[in-house]
């Protein structure tokens, strides 16, 4: 609530280093940040629960706290709202006892009201409080049933349980996507301030006061937003939980591969969150200049589809085009390795082949979250290797006697413009899916879809961006888009690192680079801007 | 009892809430050239040497605050009047604004000429609506006479006052979960810095003042500000409207000056103790600790005396408890009360007042248990310099002051249960179902 | 300990453990509330239209556009606009909630927190009498919980409840703000000790009784189809010019140079050896200061220190000599300061060693 237009000041690369003492030792920290921040970047890690760094800054959770010497002698001070200031003198818990006391009571306090129900709870193992009590509790609990829990809870949603205790709501339906237990939300607002800041749609609001504050939508209205499931990201505790992954399965099964969305031209960064060969879930991966921490719900739910109506592998042969012409369409979802072998096929076809990318879906505006609103995630790929557009293609098809498309069901994107193309005798389609391309064409070729190949893209900001696979492909013939186009062209690629060098023989930009110095957060590629 | 000099209750029970009434009481003389003349700085300085402090509970210099407030920031100055009085045992503001409505318009276009501001709020408590009509009524004379408005009196300066209605929240008196409030949000304090004098409203300069403070600027205008300032003590000039209530003959409001013996407010301004015998007093409204019949002997009303006792002058809201009562009993009042007007913001204080609470509830009904109060001091020990605003040490300050000052007061309620002594078994409240 | 919790994650995973995961997310369960019954029902909301048709008035259009003239956003009118609402049904109906928030261009949501935040918003019909007692340290220490209860016994209800008939609601609330006349209520809107000529009266000096209390409630009672009604907002203040920038005001901001530019204060000047020094207080919007000597009947410049400068020397000054400073803020100059007429510095008070 408080001052909610403070967003926190991030440390970037460039930042100024200043001389701080933290425990009387002096320690050069980011400038331009504040002392949570700053600490963390020298290893200190201080808890917190309500301080989110893309968040505005609202300092309730009183858990970060640090003493600071100041000119009334050591004061206790919450380090998510101090400015890193040259020469400031901090004491960590690790030489105050002042500190750890009062870390220690802000955590008895936080779990005065909150329900003893992590073995049931679908953020165990992922739970601020828990890891918190874990570092800095571990307290033995003074409180006792005769002083009671004072749950909160929406008053209609009230009841009294078996032992007599009053108690919130459990599973109170917040919208399509979201369910909400009210007696485990820790009142750190971070999902009012998402909605409201960043979402810029005010949905969410704790109402009432004092220890009977509870989140809530407006009476008959539902929590629906493109970016809602980001509440779930930023709700500390098991209050917030998303319909499709409750009780699906428990946290520390999971495995995660860092990956990037290839859903939108943005390519948001995310975590493919998986277990026993299926995706569980998709988390946002935090890159600050491309999706910060958040995810919209369509890229989010999207893994839903991956391992659905998919085509089988198939041997492939080396593939004899007859003499007409050659149209090679990429879709949004090639990687830079599929269209690098796409060119190396155009190339060793010669002048009657050419190749294009993109989609028939329409291209909407940013909105400044996490998409940029282009469905053709590689289109600056595509710009990089030669890729015409492939509305010139659609304006020229008829002069085609042969369409191969990868990954680019046209067909399905948009079924008028599209029938123009069965006038084309040989229609090959290369693709996961057994799409509406894949079903009219000739020959259907099964491929690993983007969430199961090594890969790299470029995004509409121009960076370049890894994909890692995750190892959840259905069937373990299949190969990626790549293998099968380089088959075709005569050379196969093992490994995407081999696409990636012959991508870097088309694009000077990329000649420089290997694939395996990409970091996980991307790399800004020249005359690009962040 | 000498005779004071009546700063801000002079015209009590004169009929002042009228505006002809008024001005033949000298009310609005200060509206004229020579104000008008005047620059900022000079007005100012001219408060700063009558050592006038805030009379809302904290006692910051009221001239200081104001030269805090930044010149030429381009942005509107906002003057908002803190009439959000809810303090326990605090009642002058209601008794000013409703007796007095127009020194408080007086004091706020003086205030408003060494400001520059253009609009005051007077932020009322809720439940004050004859105050609200009282204040209400008065602007609308103050504005047939032209001392608001456009263009007062033919200068260039413009001043407006509205009066903004609370709606029941304790914590608005904190100032800027007062200003929070009068932005149409919760009344939730705000992180500091900025404060509010750099940006507070609107993010616009804002100057926050109590009412009586507001009201003693016509006074101190009209005299030299020596005089206002030699009434008091070295450090806070002028005379204070104390409150007293609880356990003594003529409760009410009372204007002496700083420094009076605290005896002597009980005995010769409030007609002595009734019921009983003087068991303790709170000098400064609900949240301050406690003094015993000794120290109450040796205190004086000032700032720094009652902070030397490790108490404080808060609002010179005194509270007179006899030797009837249970110490425990009316700390278990004030735990309900904070805990009910926590903002729910910080985490101790959201949670530790309602648990405190709960605990003091536990003692009052004889279920208390040894250890109790141990516990108790070591949850508001939890409290101290942690949160954003003082309302948790609001409650934890008196925990530890009341515990450790009347200690067999809890003692004797323990008593009363007869298990009081066994050790509370954990085993035997093993988390059930929905535990 | 991070590490042990870490390793334990990886001894889980590492394992490989298998689950026969269910392929669709399980659906809600029943809320636990309806198994065991929930404690508050919901209060029944008039129909949206019905609410709105209520609103939809000119003398509250006008008063909204009154309050919105006043706030430089429009959200800050909200609790005022709240206040409105409640003022026509007796509480804040939730369709209410969102006409205030539509008014004051905020989200609902907000506007829902707001009106949940502040207790003086009622979020249920009460009786024609809301009686509010005080149930803080003051009205504590002088007896209020034997009235209240004295009260709930009367009318046969506990505190939160509304009698049968519809006529009294009896609420504990915190301090009332007149601790002096403790025990205290709030009838309504007006504060009570007493009835006196058949008007409920709050007397310095007097408090609530039982015998108080009584005559309050049959005064009440022969109220009862003419209660007396206060404007929620305490009337309409005519003449003001509103909020500058804010819709439907016509008010225009303050000009800078309202004031007359502010002289040097407090000159003082002492000489000693090295001459005259002066030190005085400026303001912090000095562009400049000259300062001047009396030479017989008129006054000769002889120096102009900085603005930020705390002591100004005139090396041919003494003692007897008058001084003067005038001051300029930008394009403006003040009168001049008082005149400062040179003393003798003090002989410097030697250290005790």
């Amino acid at each position: 609530m408080s001052n909610y237009y403070n967003m926190p000041k991030l440390p970037t690369e460039n930042s100024p280093k200043v001389e701080i003492f933290v425990d009387d030792k002096p320690v050069m920290v980011p400038g331009d940040t504040n002392l949570l921040e700053a600490l963390k970047a020298v290893g200190i890690e201080t808890p917190h629960v309500c301080y989110h760094p893309y968040l505005p800054v609202s300092g309730n959770c009183r858990q970060c706290l640090v003493e600071q010497e100041g000119p009334r002698g050591r004061m206790l001070v919450i380090a998510c709202y101090t400015p890193v200031s040259p020469g400031m003198k901090i004491y960590t818990p690790a030489s105050s006892a002042r500190v750890k006391n009062a870390r220690k009571a802000t955590q008895e306090f936080m779990l005065v009201n909150h329900p003893l129900d992590c073995p049931i709870c679908d953020k165990a193992g992922e739970c601020t409080l828990q890891e918190n009590y874990m570092e800095a509790g571990q307290n033995e609990s003074r409180m006792r049933p005769e002083y009671g829990k004072n749950y909160h809870g929406n008053p209609e949603h009230q009841f009294i349980d078996a032992k007599g205790q009053l108690r919130g709501g459990k599973h109170v339906d917040l919208g399509p996507r979201v369910l909400l237990d009210e007696e485990r939300c820790v009142q750190c607002d971070r999902c009012v301030r998402f909605m409201r800041s960043i979402a810029g749609s005010e949905q969410l609001q704790l109402a009432g006061r004092a220890d009977h504050t509870y989140i809530t939508t407006f009476p008959g209205e539902k929590l629906d937003h493109e970016y809602d499931l980001c509440v779930t990201d930023v709700c500390p505790v098991g209050a917030m939980t998303a319909k499709y992954f409750r009780f699906q399965k428990r946290v520390w099964l999971l495995s995660h591969t860092p990956t990037v969305s290839m859903d939108d031209s943005l390519g948001a960064n995310i975590w493919l969150d998986y277990a026993d060969g299926h995706i569980y879930r998709v988390m946002p991966r935090c890159n600050p200049v491309v999706n910060r921490s958040w995810l919209s719900n369509t890229s989010r739910l999207a893994f839903q589809e991956f391992d659905k109506n998919r085509l089988p592998s198939m041997e492939v042969h080396t593939p004899a085009f007859g003499n007409g012409k050659i149209a090679i369409v990429a879709g949004g979802t090639c990687t830079l390795e599929d269209l690098a072998a796409i060119r190396m096929l155009k190339e060793k076809l010669g002048d009657r082949a050419e190749i294009f990318g993109g989609s028939l879906l329409k291209v909407d505006a940013p909105d400044g979250i996490a998409k940029s609103g282009d469905p053709v995630a590689n289109r600056a790929g595509m710009k990089l290797l030669g890729f015409a557009d492939v509305a010139d293609f659609m304006k020229r098809a008829s002069e085609f006697e042969t369409l191969v498309t990868v990954n680019a069901d046209l067909f399905g994107e948009d079924p008028a413009a599209a029938g123009v193309l069965e006038k084309i005798n040989c229609r090959v389609a290369i693709t996961p899916f057994d799409d509406a391309t894949a079903k009219k064409a000739t020959i259907a070729m099964g491929v690993r879809h983007w969430s199961e190949v090594q890969g790299t893209m470029v995004n509409s900001l121009n960076m370049l961006q890894k994909l890692n696979a995750c190892p959840v492909c259905p069937d373990e013939n299949l190969w990626a888009a790549y293998q099968v186009v380089s088959y075709m062209a005569g050379s196969k690629f093992e490994a995407a690192a081999d696409a990636f060098k012959k991508a870097g023989e088309y694009a000077p930009v990329l000649a420089g680079l290997t694939y395996d110095a990409i970091k996980s957060t991307g790399k800004l590629l020249e005359g690009g801007e962040a | 009892m000498a005779e004071c000099v009546k700063v801000c209750t002079a015209n009590f029970g004169k009929g002042a809430q009228d505006i002809e009434v008024y001005k033949k009481l000298g009310g609005y003389a200060n509206i004229s050239e020579r104000l008008f003349n005047m620059s900022q700085f000079e007005l100012i300085d001219y408060v700063q040497r009558s050592n006038l402090r805030g009379r809302g509970g904290a006692g910051f210099p009221t001239g200081m605050k104001w030269s805090f407030v930044p010149r030429n920031s381009g942005k509107p100055v906002y003057i908002v009047v803190n009439a959000d009085e809810g303090e326990g045992g605090t009642f002058k503001d209601h008794f000013l604004m409703m007796e007095d409505p127009h020194r408080l318009i007086e004091g706020l276009i003086i205030a408003a000429w060494a400001l520059g501001s253009r609009a005051a709020y007077i932020y009322c408590r809720g439940e004050f609506l004859p105050c609200i009509e009282s204040i209400n009524k008065a602007l609308n004379q103050a504005y047939a006479a032209g001392y608001l408005g456009e263009n007062i009196m033919g200068t260039k300066f413009c001043f407006d006052i509205f009066v903004h209605r609370g709606a029941g929240a304790y914590i608005c008196g904190e100032e800027t979960a007062l200003i929070n409030s009068l932005e149409g949000q919760k009344g939730q304090p705000r992180l500091k810095p900025p404060f509010p004098a750099v940006s507070g409203a609107w993010k616009s300069p804002t100057c926050v003042n109590n009412v009586e403070t507001i009201m003693a600027l016509p006074w101190i205008l009209q005299h030299d500000p020596s005089e206002y300032a030699k009434m008091g003590t070295p450090r806070a000039g002028g005379t204070k409207v104390f409150c007293i209530s609880g356990d003594v003959k003529n409760p009410g409001v009372y204007e002496a000056p700083l420094g009076t013996p605290m005896m002597t407010m009980i005995n010769e301004y409030a007609g002595g103790i009734v019921g009983g015998n003087l068991k303790a007093v709170l000098p400064g409204g609900s949240s301050c600790a406690p003094l015993n019949a000794g120290e109450c002997a040796v205190a004086t009303m000032d700032y720094e005396c009652l902070a030397s006792m490790k108490t404080m002058f808060g609002s010179g809201a005194m509270i007179v408890i006899n030797d009837t009562h249970n110490m425990a009993e009316l700390l278990n009042v004030l735990g309900n009360f904070y805990s009910h007007e926590s903002c729910g913001q910080c985490t101790p204080c959201r949670e530790g007042t309602g648990l405190l609470h709960r605990i003091l509830n536990q003692i009052v009904e004889g279920k208390g248990h040894d250890g109790d109060v141990e516990l108790m001091q070591s949850l508001s020990g939890g409290f101290g310099g942690v949160t954003i605003c003082p309302l948790s040490i609001s409650l934890g300050g008196p925990v530890s002051s009341y515990t450790a000052k009347f200690r067999e007061d809890f003692d004797e309620l323990i008593a009363k249960n007869p298990d009081h002594a066994k050790p509370r078994v954990q085993e035997n409240y093993r988390p059930g179902i929905f535990w | 300990m991070r590490e042990h919790i870490q390793g334990a994650v990886q001894f889980v995973s590492n394992n490989h453990l298998k689950f026969d995961g269910p392929s669709e997310a399980i659906a809600a369960l029943p809320d636990p509330g309806q198994t065991f019954g929930y404690v508050n029902k919901p209060v029944p909301q008039p129909a949206p239209k019905e609410v709105l048709a209520k609103l939809d008035t000119p003398e509250i259009k006008e008063r909204c556009a009154d309050l919105l003239s006043r706030y430089p956003v429009g959200q800050g009118a909200l609790l005022e606009v709240l206040w409105l609402v409640q003022g026509v049904f007796g509480w804040v109906p939730t369709e209410g909630i969102r006409w205030a928030a539509n008014v004051c261009g905020c989200a609902p949501a907000h506007a829902l927190g707001v009106a949940t935040f502040y207790t003086m918003y009622n979020h249920a019909p009460k009786g024609k009498f809301l009686l509010q007692f005080c149930r803080n340290i003051s009205c504590s220490i002088k007896g209020a919980q034997p009235l209240i209860k004295y009260v709930e016994n009367k009318l046969g209800i506990k505190s939160g409840e509304t009698t049968p008939d519809g006529m009294f609601t009896v609420l504990q609330v915190e301090c009332l703000g007149s601790c002096g006349n403790g025990p205290m209520m709030l009838v309504n809107d007006d504060f009570a000790t007493d009835v006196v000529d058949g008007q409920l009266k709050m007397k310095r000096g007097t408090t609530l009784t039982e015998a108080s209390i009584d005559r309050i409630i049959d005064w009440c009672k022969a109220h009862a189809n003419n209660v007396p009604k206060h404007d929620v907002l305490g009337g309409v203040v005519k003449g003001h010019c509103g909020h500058p920038g804010a819709p439907g005001a016509t008010a225009k901001p303050q000009v800078a140079d309202y004031a007359p530019p502010s002289p040097v204060l407090n000159v003082k000047a002492e000489a000693d050896e090295t001459g005259a020094t002066l030190t005085w207080k400026g303001a912090p919007e000095f562009t400049k200061i000259v300062v001047e000597k009396k030479n017989g009947s008129s006054w000769v410049a002889v120096g102009e220190p900085g603005v930020k400068d705390k002591a100004f020397v005139d090396a041919a000054g003494k003692v007897g000599d008058v001084y003067r400073m005038i001051a300029t803020s930008g394009e403006r100059t003040a009168k001049p300061s008082n005149e400062a007429v040179t003393t003798q510095k003090p002989a410097p008070v030697e250290e005790a060693k």
